[in-house]
């Protein structure tokens, strides 16, 4: 499991187990992973999140366009795996979850246990999110390196 | 908005690159993609029509590496150019942390240059950004065409460049400028992130 926020992992953990999925990706509205967990090795995880977040984002948008009501969730099922996706709000903004789920679980089960999900997450999120620094001042030495090193120069 | 994990130590970053239609956008991501070595870019994601024209996003993640301490990850979008898929370069457009404008050189297309840089200002604007408070940097693409074809970076710049920030002349085919446009809007980008430091 890989979380930004501590307070995701419990709550993700309890959903990976109960639902039975293969799968979660929690992503901001843009596209970048918040937690993943699961066989996520087998998975593409920055290009399935940047392809979840933009389907959410289009979906909304159609609903809105239309006045057929935003839709918040959506769902996909193949031969043999299916796709659930759903969009909440927290403290720190819109957040997007991706679950894959395979014959072991199903989308009723996925669907009831991201519900809870959602809440357990409503429920520990904090308010506010502290300042704290990210960046030394003298970075550019450092980014110009790596550039170099990425372009080959 | 980018994203920081203090845990892990990594910081992600959303650039879009953005501008007309046919002027280079997914160019530029196309020679990245193939200069960077395979273990620190992940796979270029084109949702492009049959004919190759971007219909929704092309997404190329690259990994820039440690700086101050922190694996660093930028994920380069691109807009659809075409004014048909405004709908869809307003949803690209949301969390982006720094934009790289990408011009056509050429006279005939000045006004379509004009036009896609309006259309950014609107769009930042309908999600409440103001342009002036976002890391922008210009790109003026195809200056390796006939010098009779085209404006110079000096004449694009008085046409679209009211801020003065950054621009560079650019052959993206060929690569020429694509790295010091990167280069440029990182360092805007973590620049800001510097600044502003505050968690995701």
């Amino acid at each position: 499991m890989r979380v930004i926020e501590p307070w995701v992992a419990e709550p993700l953990e309890r959903f990976l187990a109960e639902s039975a999925a293969r799968v979660v990706l929690l992503t901001t509205s843009s596209g970048q992973v918040v937690a993943q967990h699961g066989f996520t090795r087998a998975l593409d995880v920055m290009s399935a999140s940047a392809l979840g977040a933009a389907i959410m984002a289009s979906t909304e948008e159609l609903g809105r366009l239309t006045a057929s009501g935003a839709s918040r969730s959506l769902s996909h099922q193949g031969p043999s795996r299916g796709l659930f996706l759903s969009a909440f709000d927290l403290p720190q903004g819109r957040w997007i979850g991706l679950v894959v789920y395979d014959r072991d679980s199903s989308l009723g089960l996925v669907r009831l246990f991201f519900d809870r999900l959602v809440g357990e997450l409503q429920a520990v999120a904090p308010a506010e999110v502290p300042a704290r620094e990210v960046l030394a001042a003298d970075f550019e030495n450092e980014l110009n390196a790596s550039l170099r090193s990425l372009f080959g120069r | 908005m980018s994203l920081v994990n203090f845990t892990t130590r990594e910081i992600t970053c959303k650039i879009v690159y953005y501008g007309p239609g046919r002027s280079g956008k997914t160019t530029n991501l196309q020679y990245i993609y193939g200069r960077v070595p395979e273990g620190r870019r992940g796979r270029m994601v084109s949702l492009a029509t049959q004919s190759d024209r971007t219909l929704f996003f092309d997404f190329l993640p690259i990994d820039l590496g440690s700086i101050s301490g922190f694996t660093t990850r930028f994920q380069l979008y691109t807009v659809p150019g075409q004014v048909y898929y405004n709908a869809t370069r307003k949803l690209v457009l949301q969390g982006a942390d720094g934009v790289v404008f990408v011009g056509d050189s050429q006279a005939r297309r000045y006004d379509d240059n004009v036009e896609s840089l309006q259309n950014l200002q609107e769009n930042l604007l309908a999600q409440g950004v103001d342009i002036r408070q976002l890391p922008v940097v210009f790109q003026y693409n195809k200056q390796d065409l006939p010098r009779d074809l085209i404006l110079s970076p000096d004449e694009l710049d008085d046409a679209l460049n009211f801020r003065g920030v950054r621009s560079f002349g650019a052959d993206c085919l060929h690569g020429h400028g694509v790295f010091e446009t990167l280069k440029g809007i990182s360092e805007l980008v973590l620049q800001r992130l510097a600044a502003g430091s505050s968690a995701a």
